[in-house]
Order: structure tokens, then sequence, then C-alpha cells
């Protein structure tokens, strides 16, 4: 699958989930909490974010404890987190819900504020559209692809269902 | 091949389909020995679970025989909106023929091991943080990041097959000083993201030495440093410990002699003092001298981390004769029902009442603050607990970690005082 997006850089490092959404938002409804996106780190962010736009992070993005902060993220309308490297329970917390989060090292140097990505999955590159080049990502095991790519956990358990009732 | 952690062995015997090889880094599907779950108290989460396993046309959750749900969260019910939330999950449980746990058994951690439920080579994911506690007896226990809906549906989780960090903790402990020290010491050396990610496994002449109530308390704390899980290599002592426990048949893997640890940090626990975590950090870590002489209001002994009976006797046999500070509450939680069984038994209960101790039912209690012994604003606790974290036992209080020694030292001192000075 293939995405397109413009970037949003975060250079700095061990961005935790906490950071990603203030834990005093947790309870409003995912697009509530996108307003706060990252506020921390970059008050004008989630004001001036497009829908489809990507997170361009550092090492460590999303790490810290599983609270539910990828809700922030979609609820902004992000299409693909790209970073040096992301949390664990961020990748698999984003899954579930249908987000792409994707490790790429290198793709600090490699983006500019502002650039236009594209994100194969298929060839796990990132092809920078303002600048011509490639650069390798880190693949997500086949399962979590499936999953993402229709939406989260729950629309994958009904494909898996439904195939494993098929026989 | 590169040899294989004794973790990753258990990742692989588990994986479907079966293999040979878990290499680090890969996600691997399982069918896990043991689920784990909480009677919560969000009654919303309850309604959207039941309402999803529905929509996905699940009526029989294929895993029922290995789900395991436990009331331990504030338990029996503190408020009128927890007893809502306890009794929804209740019903969904048991409408799917999971057995149910209920109040005053104990906490999740405990009572999977002293029942035998979790063996050595099991696999056990549990919905609470603090599954690495399972690791003192050769289990791999770790905690959900997604994937609790395939859980219930299809019985499945997926694993990212951990590196693994050793610590090696060698030599013999002062007097005054207890696992519970260098399990807060090894927090303030490795730091909250030491161990981030990977597995955590203790091992040297300490841990060889130490009592199986310390080796918990020692892989309790893999949480605290971002570990996924945490391992102790069973031997003697582990499997006289599991044969009145664990009646099934088990399989103790073994690490192999080549394989590569991410790091190995050595120790000498001969030099640690009583250690102190200091608000609002559980690697915020210092010697209780530096510490000794501050005012507190509450003295708290329980939690996942140090709520064994050992726990309990070195509280009692301290307290034994004294009195708790007439400015402090202390207050005792047995982790499990059989520790408070075997703690009256023994009569240390008595001996905490004598002193003036609030001794409670077994459950996790003040530690996630939902419970009694909330601290109002500007309270000072010192707690055995596994987190200090800002706000945990309540809004605008603090809290420093220590050793049930520390803890009991400080209760009768009436601020936080050396456990030497009352052995
Ligand atoms: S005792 Fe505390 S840390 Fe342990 S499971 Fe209960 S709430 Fe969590």
């Amino acid at each position: 699958m293939k995405l397109n997006g413009s970037a949003w850089k975060f250079m700095q490092e061990d961005i935790s989930t906490d950071l990603i959404r203030g834990k005093a938002w947790s309870h409003l409804p995912p697009q509530e909490q996108g307003a706060h996106c990252l506020e921390e780190v970059d008050a004008t962010f989630a004001a001036q974010a497009q829908p489809g736009d990507f997170i361009v992070a550092g090492k460590n993005f999303g790490c810290g404890s599983s609270t539910a902060a990828h809700v922030a993220v979609i609820g902004l309308g992000i299409g693909a987190v790209i970073a040096e490297s992301l949390g664990k329970l961020f990748v698999t917390n984003a899954a579930s819900a249908g987000l792409w989060a994707v490790s790429c090292p290198g793709i600090i140097a490699f983006t500019n504020a502002g650039d236009k990505l594209e994100l194969d999955t298929a060839s796990w590159q990132v092809r920078n559209l303002s600048t011509g080049q490639l650069i390798a990502a880190k693949p997500l095991p086949t399962f979590l692809c499936e999953m993402i790519e229709l939406g989260g956990e729950k629309n994958y358990l009904r494909a898996r269902l439904a195939r494993e009732s098929a026989g | 091949m590169a040899g294989m952690h004794a973790l990753q062995k258990m990742i692989a015997a588990r994986a479907q389909p079966a293999r040979a090889f878990a290499a680090a880094g890969e996600f691997v599907e399982i069918e896990p020995d043991i689920f784990s779950v909480i009677v919560s108290f969000n009654a919303t989460e309850a309604r959207n679970l039941v309402a999803n396993l529905t929509d996905l046309g699940v009526r029989n959750l294929p895993i029922k025989h290995k789900i395991i749900a436990f009331s331990d969260h504030g338990s029996p019910a503190p408020s009128a909106n927890a007893a809502e939330g306890h009794k929804l999950w209740r019903d969904f449980y048991r409408a799917h023929g999971v057995e149910v746990v209920d109040g005053g058994a104990g906490i999740s951690h405990l009572v999977l091991v002293e029942r035998g439920i979790a063996g050595p080579g099991d696999i056990v994911i549990n919905q609470d943080s603090h599954a690495p506690t399972v690791g003192a007896i050769g289990a791999f226990g770790t905690s959900l990041g997604g994937g609790r809906m395939m859980l219930y549906a299809l019985g499945r989780y997926w694993i990212e097959v951990p590196q693994v960090v050793r610590v090696k903790l060698e030599g013999r402990l002062r007097p005054g000083v207890f696992g519970r020290d260098v399990a807060l010491h090894v927090n303030g050396v490795l730091g909250q993201q030491g161990a981030l990610g990977m597995g955590l496994e203790f091992a040297g002449s300490y841990v060889d030495e130490a009592s199986m109530d310390m080796r918990f308390t020692l892989c309790n704390m893999g949480t605290e440093m971002g570990a996924v899980s945490s391992y102790i290599q069973p031997d003697a002592r582990t499997l006289a410990w599991l044969q009145p426990r664990c009646k099934k048949p088990f399989t103790v893997f073994e690490t192999d002699h080549d394989f590569a640890y991410e790091s190995t940090h050595v120790i000498d626990v001969a030099a640690i003092e009583p250690q102190v975590a200091v608000p609002h950090a559980c690697d915020d870590v210092k010697p209780v001298s530096v510490v000794a002489g501050r005012h507190i209001d509450q003295a708290y002994l329980g939690s996942c981390a140090s709520g064994r009976l050992e726990d309990i006797a070195t509280a009692a046999a301290m307290i034994k004769g004294r009195k708790v500070h007439p400015d402090v509450r202390l207050i005792v939680t047995p982790g499990s029902r059989e520790v408070l069984m075997a703690a009256t038994k023994a009569g240390y209960i008595d001996t905490l009442h004598e002193a003036n101790a609030i001794v409670t039912n077994a459950n996790c209690g003040a530690c996630p603050g939902i419970h009694g012994g909330i601290l109002a604003p500007g309270e000072v606790a010192i707690s055995t607990s596994t987190r200090n974290n800002k706000g945990r036992m309540g809004r605008g209080a603090e809290i420093y970690l220590a050793s049930p020694a520390t803890v009991v030292a400080s209760a009768i001192a009436g601020c936080i005082a050396n456990p030497g000075d009352y052995l």
C-alpha cells in the first residue's frame, strides 16, 4: 500500500506516549484529543496539521506506558508515523487502531519539514517526492500490515474469522 | 544458528504454527498458556468489548479455559461506580465460563504462582502491567499492548521476540538490607528505560541464595525498567517451592551457552545501604541516610512487589514490642489470602495489631490509589508499592518507595528511618 503525506518533523528523542497525548485529555473524543496531539513538544502542530500528513520523528518515539496516545494521532487525521525508532507498545497499539507506525533509521536526515513523502509498505521504502531520494524502512510483520490495511484489530478479526470458518 | 535465551525458546514453543527458532525482533503469533484479566472498574470498556464480540459473531471464547479473572484492584468495591464496573465484568466473564477469582483472594501476580496456575515455561499474558513478576519461576510473563480483542476472539496473541539484558547480583547483603533494596538499587542503576522492550534476567550469587519471595520482588520491578518480561533460571529452590503448588507438567527452558545478551550489568550487593526511591520517579533512588528524618503521614506495606510472607515476617519481627508512631498510619495489606493465613498462623498479624497497625484484606490495597489509604494533598507516604508517580496514591501527595523494613522503621519513628536502628 502507498501513502502520501507532508512531513512534520520532530527531531527530539524519547517522545513518550504521555508527551504525544497528555493524560488530562484521555477522556475526550478522538478528534478533541487530536487537538492536543504533541502540544507539549510543538504548540502549533495540531492546529496546522492537515489530514493525511505524516509525523516524522526521532529515536524511540512513543516510548513509555501503553496508554492510548495513538488515539490523539489518529484523531488528528495523521496518515502515518515514520520514526528513527519506535516504542514497541506504541507500534502494536497503533496497528490495533489501524495506524501505520514505521521505523526508518535515517529518516530525520532524509526529510526536511514540509517535504512530500511516499510510504510504500509493499517495497518498504520511503520516497522523498521533494528531493527524489529513497530510503529503506523496517518491514512490519505481514499480519500487522493486514490489520492496519483493514483499519484495525476488529476488522482484521472479522476477516480472519471469515477465512477460518470458510476453512 | 545463534544461541537462544530461555525466554525466546518459550515463544518458539508456543508459536502457531510451531517453530524451532525465534530471533530477537521477530513477531511471532502464539497461543498463551494463561490469559490473566481484571475485574475492572471500567464499565464502558466492558460494554464495548461485549458489543465488539457480538458484532464479530464470537459466542464462545476459544481459550476460555485459559482465561482467569482477578478481582484485585479496588476490591471489594470502594464506590458505587466501581461496583457497577465490577458487576459488568463479572457478568461478562461468568457468561463465558471464565473463572473469576473474587475479592480477598489476592493480587493476580501472587495467586497465579501460589496456586500453581502458572508454571515454568508458561507464557502468561497479564492485562496488568506487573506481568514480569512470574519470571521468578521461569515463566514468560508479559503485559498487553494492543491485541486484547484478538485474545478473546481467537485465543491468539503476537509477541515480538525480545533481546535480553542480564543483571548479575553478586555478594551478600548487609544487615537491614533486603531484596527490595536490591530491586530499588537496580532500578536506580538501569533507569526506567534500562531494559526497554527487552527481557531482564537476574543472576549471580545473591540471586542463587535469595528466597523465592525476594526473587519475585526482583522480577516484579522489571516493569519499572521497561522490561517486557523478567527471568530467573529455575534451580533446586524454585522446584522445591513449586512442588506442593504446581501439579501440572511444565518445562524448564535453559539459555544456550552461546546466547549473546544485549548487555550485562554486574552489581555488588554488599555495597548497598537501604534504598529509597524519592518522589516522583522510581529510578530516583538514594541511600536511606540521605532522606532520613523526612516527616511521613502514612506507611504502607503491601503490593505485588512486597506483599509476601517474608515481607510481613520482617515487619512483625521489627515492630514486636513497639508501637506505630501516633501521627502515622501503618497499613499492612497481604498480597494474597495464602499470605494472610500463613501470617495469621505465625502470629505476625497479632503482633501487627498489638502495635496499632491497620491490617486489611488481601488485594492491591493503597498501591493504585483507588482503595483504602488514599492520601490528601500535601501528605507524605513511605511505601513498599511499585510506583511513586505523581498523584498515584492521591493528588498532591508524595510517595517514597522503600523495603518493608524501612517502611516499618519509619512507621515507628514517625519519619523516614534506617531499619538498622530497629533490628
Ligand atoms: S499491587 Fe499495585 S502494581 Fe501490583 S497489580 Fe496491584 S495496583 Fe498494580
